[in-house]
């Protein structure tokens, strides 16, 4: 029960108080880009949590069970940006075989999100909090993606209705979707110190 | 000199100059956003991002341009980040070793470096099909450019969230018996969107002004 | 045979670069790991004698702790000994979850196990102008001669913060980092002096053992 209790409040921290975009900067190249239309940022959305999880745990893994034993903490950053590549290729080969209706809706994202730094800056932190237990870090790359997904699909909402309103010529496009960003953070703020 | 000469001399300089301004990374191509917010809340550690940025950029695409004949197709994308993974990983070694209050200030934004779009698009669109000398100017534009942006977005926030810029006191503080009430906002991520969102729309207005 | 002969005709690149990568970082790390590694110990060292000032730190063991929530973790204990090798007091790292982020503390306990001796923070990542005022004396001087045993984070107006003893008096604006702060403490301080207790007892067993024999 105390291990359930722990891993519920781990998902929580990452999804709302340690959000990736609002609190880390990270992932913010597609967020930017991506979140336009809401179905669109949702794909994107599904599709980075679908990757994060997979190389959030395979990336764990080697540190914790093969770099670490053989002393080759060197060389963690090739190994990490290696497996994710590897991982994105294998679940692009996965959908395109079994899933072709879903791999066409992803489009173009698949490829893309090898250099989404969310990916990358999420294994990294799991390095950085001491994560101890396998499941732990399975459920914290799982939140990772759905607290970005949360975060696009809010910003593709607000976007939607940005196009009706008056923005100033100078502002339109990459500058007001950052002001948005920031207030959106602001609000996320809220949510800081929830969990002790 | 020969008019071969001439031109070779004027590529070199439009390669240049076209980073800082006409094709900054960050203004105008909108790559590297990731740390452009998350190190600037102070200038030192955007100073010592930005130099890191051209180390990689730099060594990366001289390799990438020594390597560009025998590159087959589909591996290019690897052999790419396996590069800059490597450049990377050798910065942040030289960091930890000899800046190590930086390397924490920094922390996990270092290795970012790697999957930071602009090196790598650098290395696709120019270092992959230039010789040597272009690439080589081509990144030492693009990285003073960036490191410039990061330099002024740095001040901008620093010297309204205490103050003082590199620690040489530029506002009177309140407590001080000055007037200025530091904005605590801007060092946290509220103020970097919203700041980078207004250079953003700032330098947009410039350039259609001049246009 | 013509398969593989494909591979590496593909490949070879691939493999030179990983090779010659390989070694440039190898040979990058074997130059500068001994200045990474002194700067790893050298904050903590400079922060630990900010706290007992005159003294050398030697590391006396390494012992295990159980956090709350069943985890546990591993806690590098120091000895502070003066030029004559008299031990001035104990100091360890602690950590824990603040406001935005993890706060570690170098915590600093006197010879005899009774008091504290301060606390001095490595890294952390509060609200600055708020939550950051852990690092200030107002906190820290309250921690300064405590006595060791559980402490109570009570609000302005309810307690004395210059009255040394275990009501600790939070920060107004920083509520949440200064019960962080108390709560470190109480997780780490008694744990930690059991184990040195139970650590000097067994060298004393020790000495006293080859004394004997």
């Amino acid at each position: 029960m105390d291990m359930v209790t722990a891993l519920v409040l781990a998902f929580i921290s990452v999804v709302l108080i340690n959000n990736l975009v609002f609190t880390k900067f990270l992932g913010i190249c597609p967020y930017l880009g991506v979140s336009g239309r809401i179905d669109m940022a949702f794909g994107m959305g599904m599709a980075v949590t679908f990757v994060v999880t997979l190389s959030g745990t395979m990336t764990y893994m080697i540190d914790n069970w093969i770099l670490k034993e053989l002393g080759l903490e060197v060389t963690r950053y090739v190994c990490f940006i290696l497996v994710i590549a590897g991982a994105v290729q294998l679940v692009e080969m996965y959908l395109r075989k079994f899933f072709p209706l879903l791999y066409d809706s992803f489009g173009i994202f698949l490829p893309l999100i090898t250099t989404n730094c969310a990916i990358l800056g999420l294994c990294l932190f799991i390095n950085l909090w001491d994560i101890d237990r396998l499941l732990e870090a399975v459920v914290l790359s799982f939140g990772a993606g759905i607290g970005f997904t949360m975060a696009i699909c809010i910003m593709a909402g607000i976007r939607e209705n940005l196009k009706l309103a008056d923005v100033p010529e100078c502002l339109k496009g990459a500058p007001i979707t950052l002001i948005t960003a920031g207030l959106l953070t602001l609000a996320f703020m809220g949510f800081a110190g929830m969990i002790r | 000199m020969t008019k071969k000469g001439e031109t070779k001399v004027a590529l070199y300089k439009e390669t240049l100059l076209a980073g800082l301004w006409r094709e900054n990374p960050v203004f105008r191509l909108l790559l590297g956003m990731c740390p452009t917010l998350a190190v600037t809340a102070a200038v030192k550690p955007a100073f010592t991002m930005g130099c890191c940025v051209i180390f990689v950029l730099i060594c990366s695409n001289i390799v990438v341009s020594l390597m560009r004949n025998f590159l087959k197709p589909h591996l290019r994308i690897l052999m790419f980040t396996l590069t800059i993974a490597t450049f990377v990983t050798i910065a942040d070694l030289y960091l930890k070793a000899f800046v190590p209050d930086m390397s924490e200030t920094l922390g996990p934004y270092v290795p970012l470096i790697i999957v930071n779009c602009i090196i790598i698009c650098r290395a696709e669109a120019c270092a992959s099909k230039n010789g040597l000398a272009v690439s080589i100017i081509d990144a030492v534009g693009m990285g003073i450019g960036f490191t410039l942006t990061l330099c002024l977005l740095a001040g901008v926030r620093e010297l309204l969230a205490t103050g003082a810029v590199c620690e040489i006191a530029i506002l009177p503080l309140l407590k001080e018996d000055g007037w200025f009430v530091p904005w605590a906002a801007m060092s946290m991520p509220v103020g970097a969107f919203i700041t980078l969102g207004l250079m953003l729309g700032l330098v947009n207005l410039i350039s259609r002004s001049r246009s | 045979m013509i398969r593989i002969k494909h591979f590496f005709q593909q490949s070879w690149l691939l493999i030179v670069a990983s090779f010659a990568f390989g070694l440039l970082i190898a040979v990058a790390n074997a130059r500068w790991s001994d200045e990474i590694e002194w700067n790893k110990t050298e904050k903590l060292n400079r922060l630990s004698s900010a706290l007992l000032p005159e003294a050398r730190l030697e590391l006396y063991a390494e012992v295990e702790i159980e956090l709350d929530k069943g985890k546990k973790r591993k806690v590098k204990l120091r000895e502070a000994v003066s030029r004559i090798g008299d031990r001035l007091g104990w100091t360890f790292e602690a950590a824990g979850s603040g406001f935005q982020d993890k706060i570690e503390l170098v915590i600093a306990l006197d010879k005899d196990l009774k008091t504290i001796v301060g606390y001095k923070v490595l890294s952390c990542n509060e609200t600055p102008g708020f939550g950051d005022q852990i690092k200030d004396k107002y906190l820290r001087e309250q921690f300064k001669d405590a006595p060791i045993g559980k402490f109570k984070p009570v609000k302005r107006g309810e307690a004395d913060p210059e009255k040394t003893d275990s009501e600790i008096v939070t920060i107004t604006g920083a509520t949440v980092s200064s019960e962080a702060v108390v709560k470190i403490f109480n997780v780490y301080v008694e744990k930690v002096k059991g184990k040195i207790e139970e650590l000097v007892q067994k060298k004393k067993g020790q000495i006293s053992d080859d004394k004997e024999g």
